[in-house]
Parts: C-alpha cells; structure tokens; sequence
C-alpha cells in the first residue's frame, strides 16, 4: 500500500517528521517498508497484514495516524445529498441480485456526463500510488476506492442490454473479456453480472469490455457492492487475477461504508464529468450492517498482558480508533464502526488497547512458576544427534545441508524409480519435484563439486528421507549418510562401528557400507537405530581374577568369512571373552582368544575342554584343522 | 680359565657399548653379573683351580668385574645424557607444527540448532520433532488460518501427489511452518508446558538470496495459567541476548497472524553495525527475526484447551535466518552448498 504524506494531510495534521512516523507506524503494526521522496512529496510504502482491508485506503491509514497522535480526521464534505435526492428524470433499471451471494448493491445513475481526460490533481494523486490515469469516470471510482476503501465500477448505462442487471453465479467455462482486453474462460460458481443478453461483469475483481465507460459514454450507473469473500477469493484464484479490488473484497469490505462510498463518488463525478442524478439511491441489503458492541474485562487485560494499564489509559486509547468506549465497573463496552471488521472477540480489543500503549513500554519478564517436566508427545532429544554428529565430525567428516525435494534425473541416476517416489504436485521446478528417500543424492554431488579444490574430501548428512511409494505408505526416518574418496571399507566400517558401540546398539554396519566408483558411500537408518538405543550404562565391576590368553592357529579355507568364525570361537562358552585375528597369511590364521571368569580364578582344567571343543567345533563348521 | 675370563670381558665390553638404551644394559649386566650370570658362573670354578693359581686368577677376575662394571656406569650415563638430549630436542622448536588427527566440521545449521535448544532447556523448554508431510488441519485449519481466508497467501504451499493413494488432493501438504507442532502437541497433553521444535519448512517460493522454497524454523510455546505477553516478550529478550551477546537489543512492533492474539514482531540490533546502521540491515540498525504473540483463543479451543483457564505465548523463528545472521553471511543459499570451503571456516 503506497500513502503519499501529500494526501493523508488532507484528512490529518501530521506533524511528525517522515522518518519517526514511519516508526511508529511500524510499530502499530503499518510495517513501513520504504519511504521515498517524490518532488515535494513523501510516499510511504506499507505492509498491510490480511486482518486490516480498511488500511487498503488512505482514510484507514490516517485512522491510525489519528490514533496514534491523538487528533481528529476530517472526513470529505458530502456535496449532493444522495440519499433524499429528488432527480429530475428516473431512467429505468431492473436489478435482480441475491443476498447470499451479494450482500449489498448500492448504486445511482448518473446521466449526460463528459467523459475525458482528468484533471491534473487527480491524475498526478493516481501516479503517485502507481496507478495510470485512464479517463475521468474510472479515474473518479479508482480513487474514491484507494481514498476510502471500498471498490466501486461504473457501467455505461446504454450499453446494459434491457436495463437490467442480474447478479448470479457462473455454470463455469463462459467466456468473459476483462475492461481491460484480456479473455478469460470463468470459473465455476465466480460472481457475475450479466443484462439481458451478455455476462458484462466479473464482480469484484474486474468490470467487462461491452459495459464499460469509454470517451462515447454518456450515463453511467455507478454499482458500490459488497462481496462475499471467499466466492471471490475462489474466482481470483482459479483464473490468477488479482486486482486491488479483489484484494479488499477477500479481506471483508466495509460493508456499512457503501453509501459514503458513492456519495463521495457522485460528488466527484458532477463536478468533474458533469451530469445529474438520473435515478434513486439503490440500496439492496441483507441486512443494516450496523455497527456492533465489544466489551473487555479490565482484569482480563491485565492478565493477558501481565501489566496494568489504567483504565483511564484504556479508554483513551479505544477513545483515539473512534470505537466509542463506556467504561463500566469491570469492564469497558466499546461500539465498533462497520470497517474495522478485524474486532470480533476480547483479545482483539486487547491488542487495540496495547499496540497503541506502545510495545516497547512493556517490561520484559521471564516466565515465573514450576518448570513443567513431563516429557512431551514428541519429544526428540537432540543431545543423541549432537554426539552422532561430533563422532563424524571427531572422524574427519564434515557435515553438509541438502534439499529435500530433488529431481527426476537424480532419482534415476540412482536407478530409483521415480513413480515409487513420494512427489510435489506444484514444484517450485522440476529440480525439485520429488522427495528424496536416500541421502546419497546431495551426498554425490557434494563430492563431485569439491573434488576441483580438495583431495581427500569426507563429508556427511543427518536429515529426513521421505520412504514409502504412495501416501498411504509414506514414512518419515532420519538417515545418517556419508560419502568418502579418501577412507577405505574397513576405516568406513570403524567409523560406524565406533557410533554402533558409542550408541550401545549391536548391528553390523557392514552392509550399510557401498563401495561406488566415486568413493566409499555409507547410508544408516538412524530412526531404527535410535529404536534400539540402550540408554542406560550400568557399570561392570573391573574382573578381579586375571584372564587366560591363548592363540589359535588355524588351516582354513580362506574364503570363510572373519566374522563367522569368530561367532563359532565364542559361542563354544560362556569364559570365551573376546576373540581376535592376530595374523593370517594364505590358509592359516591365528586367532588371540581371552578367557575370563569373573567368579573365580581360571586353571588349565577350566580351558583344555573349551580349547577341545574349539578345536572339534572348528572342524565340523568349517573342515578347519589346527596346526 | 685366564682366556674364558678374557673372552667373557671382550664380549661383555663389546656388548655394552652397542647397548641403545638402559633397559639392554640391564639384561647385560643381569646376563654377566647377575646370579647365573656368564662372569659369575666362571668364578665359582675358581675353587676347582690350583692353590698357586688362586691369587694370580683372582686379581685378574677382580679387576675384569671392575673394568665390566665401570663400562656399565658409563654407558649407562651416557645413554641417560642422551635421552634427556632426545627429550630436549623434540620441545627446542615449539613453532613447529602440531600433527593433527583429521577433523571434520559441524554445519553452522547444527551449531546453531544446538545453541537454541540449550539456551531454551536452560528454561525449561522441551525439545520436540515431527512430520514435514502434513495435514492442512495442523497447518492451517487447528491454527485459525480457515480455508479461503487471504491469510494463507503469506503461506505459499507445496500440495503432495495424492494420486495412488487415499487421501484426498490438496489436503496433504508439505508443512509451511513448525507452528503444526502446536496441534499436534497440545491435543495429546494437558497444559502446563513449555515447547521448543526446530524442522524444516517448505514454501512455495522463488529462491534468491533471502528467500528459499526450503529452510529452517523453530518455533516455541508456553501454557499455564498466567502466562502473559510480557512474560514472551522477556523470553524473546533473554533468548537473543543469550543467542546473540549480552549487549544485543530487542524492540517489538504490532503484527497480525491468524494464530495469535496480540501479536508482535520482534527486532534485534543488527549483529554488524551493533545498531548505528549499515548495508545489512539496510541503515535502520534493526534486523526483524521474530514473530509470536498471545495464543489465540480459538486454537486453543481446537485443541481442547479452555482458554479462559489456560493462557499462553508462542513465538516462531527462521532457523536459516539465526545462521545468517550470527555469521554474517549474505545469502541464504550458503547453507545448502556443500563447498568445503563454506564449511571448513565453521
């Protein structure tokens, strides 16, 4: 929302200097963005939240500077008094409209208008908030919406066909071209207005090419509606067409502000184009859309708050946004006008009352009372994650950040099929049209764009993959990945096996492990892993009887594999404490196999059968034979 | 026996000399001197000799245990001498450079992540995680942002392919913010708590140097009785003073979002300039981070929460942004580029 300070000074006296009223401003919630110098004038650029449509108008923003400083608006001067206006000659017209999705049609007919070029201080305010002048009637109605707040559109009145307007909603698929030129196809259910032969209005976002007010026009009828919002949000999003329009009719027009919308209109409009008044005021409504009553408790306030307002200060300030408070013995009843339509519960009065008080008057104090310390549904405990990602990093790995949404072309290159891949129905592009159900995508690529500027790199991740090949199935899991050049399988292997032991979980991480032409990948469900977490260590007291040390040496087959051998060693009894290769060469290997007891002093009786069965059970699994 | 002596003497004198430290010159002398030792052994045949024999052998055994233990003394000193010439030399250049194990990097994203949570466990803020594919009721509907409403356009949203599945289209989302942890949450406990949940968020956006279809959040509430507006105000004031330095500065603005009420925007003075104002934050001094307010009454009437009993605050935050921020970097892209020469400076 752009506000040239020229304009708002029509309504207030703005003393403050630009940059300090941008400020404050701010700080009750007119987020100014930018001020900027335009000859001898300021323009201020607002962020306007959705909940404020009525700060889509000048008059709204100089509300708040109002109420801010503490002074009074001058609302524009009535001129014609449309409401018992008696015209001289009534043109016929037939309205047919519905309430439930039409809540209000206000309008009046203007005739022997001259439309043309308008006149300098009304098109130079129209650039100055970046709209382009046109010709005097839509120059008029453009304004009278960015000064006030509600949109309007004027008709040629002799090109409505039989004199009728007749608001209905759209079966979908006709075809509608825009004031402006532009065809659409409408949308089911858009609000339209059509006259005896032709849909001739896109209401509340854009007027039609065939009614439109063109240099040929004589009368017009001039239509200040209100809309219903999400039957028109609906429209503007299914064709994309947005107009200022649009936008405030989305948010909740003023509906009690569409007589001082076309009074000020019509005012403009006679003294600008000329003309006269050529019908009555048309006023179809729901309902009177008056303004309604909203009460705060004065301990409520100071309870949401946590400090005490005065009450005196309350009223004030409910006093300074004109919503007329009565300060009662425990509570303050306020009367809200029609167009702050963002008053509906105590809290919002609550709001009102503190952003005017000034945020930062607020003291600021940590929460007092007991610390809750139940656990959480969803409780993570990031102190496992730190370890894990300090084990990683204490073994040369560096950590990396991918996205998770990824392509087509990346799944593939992976020979992962794309049609099993959860996906984005709207992606920002087709780089990242899928949700990545491994790391090793971002892992790759990371390698192959440090590979011009490092030799050995290591790097890895800890993030979510995204499993299951359809909604239903969809499963989220924290994988940790990596991806080295420079470390071989069995360093690989350390690495994961040293998490494995720091975690407390028994897994073989061999098979996590892969060996690609790139370097060595290693991929881990760390969700799982988790799973099997033994949190707790519970200490062992350090034996007190020495171990007994033999070495094995063994003829074996040489493609029997290290860990199934050591399984068959330890499984033969319980005083078997650790087994090792000490040595291997061809087909011979020697293993360093570590009684212990922690009951009692071990002797050789102990040992001799337990070195039999070794011996007798490395025969039978293996054909194997002691040397 | 006069030429065994000789020999055991050459031997011992040969051997001693050759020893490279004190722990071989000990199992020489224990090998030459000791009880079953090679001189030892001689001497006792000494008695087997002939009387005239006796004392002419005897001196000369006598002054061959001497020669041998005088060898021995000085060896050992000079072996001593030059470990203390070895242990000298290796500090004589302290300048030299340490051999270092290799050692990785944290991403600054985790460092941070870890920061955060620790300054909010220190009051009393649990941690907690959850699901990025979401429902559009725990994204929107359970926060007060109903369908239609304008207030879902500050939330572009990326939609799942629902097609294969049951669920129906447009109702399973990527989350737009962390805020889904609200709901979640709140619907399975009963107040009081205190909540922190850092997550991935997905937006439908456009990315360049501020803006990214993918980033980081982390979002934090509190419900008990009396918790109050200043009481967040005072936890967002402890928490960037903790985050950012002491001398940080906070200040908040009114602002509007559909879940809370009032709501408040929250400014710190920029991390470069310390608030006299320069290109980062574009010469206001002030840095926008924050957002939160007062729970709004009908979120917590969606998720079985009497407002008029319980009251609380939440407060959201760009994880992403925290990053940049504290490490002065000028693109949000930075964090996703796996540049070694991004990460070794963390």
């Amino acid at each position: 929302m752009l506000a040239p300070l020229s304009w708002l000074k029509e309504y207030i006296d703005v003393t403050l200097e630009s940059n300090k009223l941008g400020d404050r401003l701010t700080e009750v919630g007119l987020g100014t963005e930018k001020i900027t110098k335009d000859k001898d004038d300021i323009i201020f650029e607002l962020e306007i939240t959705p909940n404020r449509p009525d700060l889509l108008s000048i008059i709204g923003v100089a509300r708040e500077v109002a109420a801010m400083e503490g002074k009074k608006i001058k609302y524009p001067k009535a001129i014609v008094d449309i409401k018992n206006v008696k015209p001289k000659k009534v043109l016929p017209l037939k309205i047919q409209t519905d309430h439930t999705i039409n809540p209000r049609f206000t309008g009046m007919i203007i005739d022997g208008i001259k439309v043309k070029e308008s006149p300098q201080w009304l098109a130079e305010r129209l650039i100055k908030i970046g709209q382009r002048p046109i010709n005097n009637i839509v120059d008029i109605t453009n304004y009278v919406m960015f000064e006030l707040g509600n949109p309007l559109h004027a008709f040629d009145y002799d090109k409505i066909e039989g004199h009728v307007l007749k608001v209905h909603q759209t079966k979908g698929g006709e075809e509608f071209k825009s004031v402006d030129g532009v065809s659409y196809h409408l949308p089911k259910n858009a609000v339209v207005i059509s006259d005896s032969q032709n849909l001739i209005d896109l209401c509340g976002i854009k007027g039609g090419e065939n009614s439109g007010t063109f240099e040929e026009t004589k009368t017009i009828f001039i239509r200040v509606p209100v809309e219903v919002p999400n039957l028109i949000r609906r429209s503007s999003q299914a064709l994309g067409l947005r107009s200022e329009a649009s936008a405030i009719f989305e948010r909740g027009v003023n509906a009690g502000g569409t007589i001082d919308a076309l009074q000020r209109c019509v005012d403009l409009v006679l003294q600008i184009a000329g003309g006269e008044i050529a019908s009555q005021l048309y006023d179809i409504k729901k309902e009177e859309f008056e303004p309604w009553k909203l009460s705060v408790q004065t301990n409520r306030l100071g309870k949401i708050l946590g400090i005490e307002i005065p009450k005196q200060k309350a009223v004030s300030i409910l006093e300074s946004l004109n919503l007329k408070p009565i300060a009662r013995k425990d509570e303050i009843e306020c009367t809200i006008p029609t167009y702050r339509n963002d008053l509906k519960i105590e809290e919002d009065l609550i709001e009102e009352i503190a952003r005017l008080y000034g945020y930062n008057k607020f003291p600021k104090i940590i929460p007092g009372g007991e610390i809750p310390t139940k656990t959480i549904p969803y409780f993570k405990d990031y102190r496992l994650e730190e370890k894990v990602k300090n084990l990683l990093k204490a073994s040369g790995f560096s950590e990396i950040y991918s996205y998770s949404l990824v392509s087509e072309k990346a799944l593939l290159a992976l020979d992962i099929n794309p049609e099993k891949t959860l996906r984005v129905d709207n992606p920002v592009s087709i780089e990242f049209e899928y949700l990545r159900p491994t790391l090793k995508i971002g892992l790759r690529n990371g390698l192959l764009q440090n590979k011009p500027n490092f030799e050995e790199i290591n790097l890895f991740e800890l993030g979510k993959v995204y499993l299951g090949e359809d909604l239903d199935k969809a499963k989220e899991a924290y994988f940790l990945s990596g991806i080295s050049n420079s470390k071989s399988f069995v360093e690989i292997k350390g690495v994961l096996e040293n998490l494995l032991e720091e975690l407390g979980v028994k897994q073989d991480p061999s098979k996590n492990i892969e060996a690609t032409e790139e370097g060595v990948l290693f991929e881990v469900n760390l969700s799982e892993v988790l799973e099997k977490l033994s949190p707790r260590k519970k200490y062992l007291s350090i034996p007190k009887y020495p171990p007994i040390i033999e070495d094995l040496s063994i003829e074996i087959n040489p493609k029997i594999k290290y860990g199934a051998i050591v399984n068959v060693i330890a499984a033969q009894s319980k005083l078997v404490n650790k087994v090792e290769l000490l040595d291997e060469y061809r087909n011979k290997k020697t293993f360093r196999i570590t009684y212990l007891s922690r009951e009692r002093n071990l002797t050789n009786e102990d040992i001799s059968p337990i070195r039999e069965k070794i011996i007798k059970a490395m025969k039978a699994n293996f054909k194997a034979t002691q040397i | 026996m006069e030429h065994e002596l000789l020999k055991v003497k050459n031997d011992a004198s040969s051997l001693i000399i050759a020893a490279e430290d004190e722990k071989e010159l000990n199992e020489i002398k224990l090998d030459f001197l000791g009880r079953n030792g090679k001189l030892t052994q001689l001497l006792k045949r000494m008695k087997d000799l002939p009387e005239e024999r006796k004392p002419e052998i005897g001196r000369l055994a006598n002054e061959i245990i001497s020669t041998v233990e005088d060898l021995l003394a000085t060896r050992g000193e000079e072996l001593r001498g030059e470990k203390k010439e070895k242990i000298k030399r290796a500090v004589e250049d302290i300048t030299i450079p340490g051999v270092k194990p290799s050692l990785g990097h944290l991403h600054p994203m985790s460092q941070v992540l870890f920061d955060v949570i620790d300054v909010f466990k220190g009051l009393g803020f649990q941690a907690a995680d959850g699901p990025e594919i979401e429902t559009d009721r725990y994204n929107f509907e359970i926060l007060n942002f109903p369908k239609d409403h304008p207030a879902r356009d500050t939330q572009q949203t990326l939609f799942l392919d629902t097609r294969k599945s049951k669920a129906t289209s447009g109702e399973t989302i990527l989350r737009t913010h962390t805020s889904t942890m609200q709901g979640r949450i709140m619907e399975k406990i009963k107040p009081p708590f205190r909540v922190i949940v850092p997550g991935k968020v997905f937006r439908y956006e456009q990315t360049d140097a501020s803006h990214g279809f993918e980033f980081w959040q982390f979002e934090g509430y509190a419900v008990d009785k009396n918790i109050t507006f200043t009481n967040l105000m005072g936890t967002l004031d402890y928490f960037v003073r903790k985050f950012f330095g002491e001398e940080t500065k906070i200040k908040f603005t009114s602002h509007n979002f559909p879940f809370t009420e009032p709501s408040l925007e929250g400014y710190v003075s920029c991390v470069v300039c310390k608030g006299k104002g320069c290109s980062f934050c574009k010469q206001s001094g002030w840095v926008e981070v924050l957002g939160g307010g007062m729970i709004h009454p009908n979120v917590l009437r969606n998720v079985g929460i009497d407002p008029a009993e319980w009251q609380g605050f939440a407060f959201g935050t760009g994880l992403s942004r925290l990053v940049i921020l504290k490490y002065q970097m000028d693109d949000l892209r930075l964090l996703t580029n796996p540049d070694l020469r991004i990460l070794e400076q963390f």
